[in-house]
């Protein structure tokens, strides 16, 4: 019985390790490799103030779980600008320097450890056989599962997806991708420190072995074997792999040095395989084991045919002057109106190219601006530059006074300026309502302080955000696919998506880049109308765009962009007879 | 008084500056081998530190077992060691990338995790989990002490040929990407695979190509290392760990020699840091130096070009 019962608090431990990875692996997409290591910074920590220094147990833990996150800060920082590739390096070279660390340490054993990590009571009860273990592992199991649920599936939750996704435009959606890759970062090896702490207090030793490289790829195969960003799966992939040892040894009777090399074959093999067939894992991410038990059939989404047109609810708001307003009047319109942003002397060499040279431009409000001009001219990069996306070498750029220029994209955005990229960079995994929710601002459940103390607050308004976003996806016709993950979309609905995705910043300046292009002829006319109905709500709307059919319709003035450098402005009718720009942009008629 | 630590170590930092060139070698050598492999392929193959092992664990058995010159069999085990690494490439690499598409690195990272734990356990399964001793006597070429410099520089001949090797090794995948048309097709497909397909280069080719030469590289380490000192199951996870850190500083993009040179100055750094610190701390002195300047990296914060290339390779 009792080694039945060793069995459970390994696993409960084990859980607790795969479900903090879990968090920042399937969730927040940081692929470490570290995870042992964490656990390590909790394990001797604790070891060494309870055996040298005669701390008590609980105390102990704590402090090595903060540790262990301070580790992680540490870590994040390093990581922050790392592509996949290279993070996976990097931790692996952090899981050597942790341990490393340690082994040179006399007073933690050197290579052999802390070892008789003894006599160890928990507010005054023995711990002594696995039993006594049970409840005090249980307990730090449903404080990591509620964490990791707390924070993943919310408004942080969110976020940290969209950061797995595509940081960049995460960023561009005025989320600090920054401090939230701290701050998971920091939680998740907190959480891995307290686990670590559990594990040597249970097992009676901290040791380079226990936590060497190989202890961090159990874990990792633990969540990958469950599913990424699936939580229960995080449980039955440590529970799986725990129990593969004992199993096989007594399914295939076989001696117990060869069936612990026979199991890690297994496993080896196991992880091959699983790559193969099922790849997302036992429980892929969304999955609940009930809807496993209970078979609902939920087939109510829509056929994505070619034949799909969005829903038209803009035309039958808007006032079909538009088409055919008069140049002149749009003209005056724009004359009439308060500057919002005004971006001056703006510069950007990229070593010998000039990519901006001394740009002007006005945006104002309530109006439609559009930058034309031909491939290479530098449009995307102007968008960059107003965005903080690319520092200006020179010049400014404010938007109702405050400058820009210096702070950060996601900062940018948060003061009312937001793009949209010409290749959408939607969030492809998660559903196009995530999306849209995800670019709502000041959310109450993006603040983890929040999260943890106002339970009740947290789901109200998250349902509120949710309603948000839904009403934006109704306005761009969108909202029959708000389940639906944008990997699956077509092209052009993806366009519609990305815009409800700006709209719902509820920024007042916007920068669309070719909102227009790529998408089907018979949209083009869905997507205008659109645009013009957001600047008919007093939005300041700035597009690049290449056809000239949609700056005609849409610009209320117009720059036109060479080589970095406006040569021109004013309505479309004055800069399209010009011949000499007709020329540039079209080549010698 | 700092001054006259100088003065007396001048002939110890001869000594550490020849063993750091010797070990940067067979780090650089490794470091190369990894680096092209996922620089041009973009497959994480943590399996290396597999095929790494085999290498020396096959050109064993053939000289154990059959007879072989201890030359030739030593070339087999490494051909067969290459062999294994281009089927992992063919048979599990490539069918899981066509499969997983834009999550491919993680789905292959976790495969080769998989293939090189089952790896490591087979080969304790087959040969025990025992270190062996390599070669044994009369095999391979005999151990002399070199010196220089009035006996202050010692050296073994087996680190001169083991770092010649990797010298000639590395200078020849330099000659062939920079001067053949096979060279030039790698290095299209390591900027951008689909454009490479569409000029009509064979891209799967091509990786297996690499597989072919990294695996064989890393061959070459193993059979110098297991000369050297014994050979066991698990001697290709440190190693590999540092061949992994060489890629990361040197970048895995850039050319071998940069990555050669990359890999001796990692070892010079880990040799030198010996003359101020304690010799157990010198491996961590190495990952310090690369943490500390990962951290100033993110710090500088303004670089917000880097920044956006970020997820250029999804």
């Amino acid at each position: 019985m009792q080694i039945w019962l060793n069995y459970l608090d390994q696993i409960l431990i084990y859980v607790s390790l795969a479900l903090s990875l879990n968090l920042l692996l399937g969730y927040a997409g940081q692929v470490s490799v570290a995870h042992a290591a964490f656990g390590a910074v909790g394990g001797y920590a604790m070891g060494y103030v309870v055996t040298a220094q005669g701390w008590s147990f609980v105390p102990a833990v704590l402090l090595g779980a903060v540790l262990a996150g301070i580790a992680g800060v540490l870590v994040s920082l390093a990581a922050m600008k790392l592509s996949v590739e290279y993070l996976i390096l990097l931790t692996l070279a952090v899981s050597s320097v942790i341990i490393g660390v340690f082994t040179t340490f006399p007073q933690l054993g050197g290579s052999y450890g802390l070892i008789g990590i003894s006599g160890i009571t928990i507010f005054g009860w023995h711990m002594t056989k696995p039993s006594d273990w049970v409840l005090p592992t249980l307990v730090v199991a449903i404080v990591v599962y509620a964490t990791c649920w707390r924070l993943g599936e919310s408004a942080f939750g969110r976020v940290l997806k969209g950061v797995r996704e595509d940081p960049t435009a995460t960023q561009a959606l005025g989320k600090n991708v920054f401090g939230y890759k701290v701050a998971v970062f920091g939680i998740t090896s907190g959480l891995a420190g307290l686990a670590g702490g559990m594990y040597s207090g249970w097992l009676g030793l901290a040791t380079p072995g226990v936590y060497g490289f190989a202890f961090s790829l159990t874990i990792f195969a633990m969540v990958i074997f469950g599913g990424m960003a699936n939580l229960t799966g995080s449980v039955l992939g440590a529970a799986i792999v725990t129990l593969l040892e004992p199993v096989l040894r007594r399914a295939i009777k076989i001696e117990a040095s060869r069936a612990a090399l026979i199991q890690l074959i297994v496993y080896g093999l196991a992880l091959v395989v699983l790559m193969r067939v099922r790849p997302q894992g036992v429980l892929p991410e969304g999955r609940t084991l009930r809807s496993y038990v209970i078979r609902r059939t939920k087939q109510a989404r829509v056929e994505m045919s070619a034949e799909w047109v969005p829903e038209n609810v803009v035309a039958a708001t808007h006032v079909d002057v538009a088409a055919h307003e008069e140049q002149d009047r749009r003209e005056l319109r724009w004359r009439d109106a308060p500057v919002v942003l005004v971006a001056d002397g703006v510069t950007k060499r990229f070593g010998g190219i000039v990519a901006a040279d001394d740009l002007h431009i006005e945006l104002r409000k309530g109006t439609i601006t559009a930058l034309v001009g031909p491939n290479g001219a530098g449009k995307t990069t102007v968008f960059n530059l107003l965005t903080g996306f690319i520092r200006p070498d020179a010049g400014s750029v404010k938007l109702n006074g405050v400058e820009l220029v210096g702070k950060n994209p996601d900062k940018v955005a948060r003061l009312g300026l937001v793009r949209s990229f010409q290749d959408v960079r939607l969030f492809q995994r998660i559903s196009c309502l995530e999306n849209v929710s995800l670019a709502v601002q000041h959310q109450y459940g993006e603040n983890i302080a929040k999260l943890f103390l106002g339970p009740t607050q947290v789901s109200r308004r998250d349902a509120e955000v949710r309603e948000k976003a839904m009403e934006w996806l109704r306005f761009v016709g969108m909202s029959n696919f708000a389940d639906v993950p944008t990997g699956s979309l077509s092209y052009g609905q993806s366009k519609l998506v990305s815009l409800a995705r700006v709209l719902a910043t509820d920024a007042d300046v916007l920068l669309l880049d070719e909102p227009a292009s790529g998408i089907d002829t018979k949209w083009v006319d869905t997507m205008l109308d659109m645009v013009e109905a957001v600047r008919n709500q007093g939005r300041t709307v700035c597009i690049v765009e290449h056809n000239l059919h949609v700056v005609g319709r849409l610009a209320d003035h117009t720059y036109f962009m060479e080589l970095g450098q406006i040569t021109a402005a004013g309505t479309i009718d004055e800069l399209t007879n010009s011949p000499r720009l007709a020329e540039a942009y079209f080549g010698t008629a | 008084m700092v001054l006259a630590a100088v003065n007396v170590s001048v002939k110890a930092f001869a000594q550490l500056t020849a063993n750091g060139i010797f070990r940067g070698a067979a780090y650089g050598l490794l470091g190369v081998g990894f680096a092209l492999i996922l620089g041009v392929t973009g497959r994480f193959h943590f399996a290396y530190s597999f095929t790494y092992t085999l290498a020396a664990y096959m050109s064993f058995t053939f000289w154990d077992r059959s007879g072989l010159n201890f030359y030739v069999a030593s070339v087999l085990g490494i051909l067969f060691a290459t062999a294994m690494g281009v089927s992992i490439e063919r048979y599990v690499y490539r069918p899981l990338a066509t499969r997983a598409g834009a999550t491919a690195l993680l789905a292959v990272f976790v495969a080769s995790l998989g293939i090189g734990i089952a790896g490591e356990n087979v080969i304790r399964l087959f040969w025990s989990s025992q270190s062996q001793a390599f070669g044994g006597p009369g095999a391979g070429p005999q151990q002399e002490v070199w010196h220089l410099w009035g006996h202050h520089v010692n050296f073994l001949n087996l680190d001169v040929y083991q770092t010649a090797s990797a010298f000639v090794l590395v200078l020849a995948l330099a000659a062939v990407l920079r001067f053949t048309g096979l060279g030039r097709q790698i290095k299209a497909t390591r900027v951008n695979p689909d454009l490479a397909t569409i000029i009509g280069i064979n891209a799967n080719t091509v990786y297996l190509i690499c597989f072919a030469i990294g695996t064989f590289m890393a061959g070459v380490a193993a059979f110098w290392y297991g000369i050297q000192f014994t050979v066991e199951p698990a001697m290709g996870q440190r190693p590999v760990i540092f061949a992994f850190v060489v890629a990361f500083l040197a970048g895995t993009a850039s050319g071998p020699v940069r990555v050669l040179m990359t890999g001796i100055l990692v070892a010079l750094i880990e040799q030198w840091s010996s003359m101020f610190i304690s010799v157990r701390w010198t491996q961590t002195a190495v990952f310090v130096i690369l943490l500390a300047y990962l951290i100033s990296l993110s710090l500088k914060g303004s670089n917000l070009l880097r920044w956006l290339k970020l997820p250029a390779r999804a």
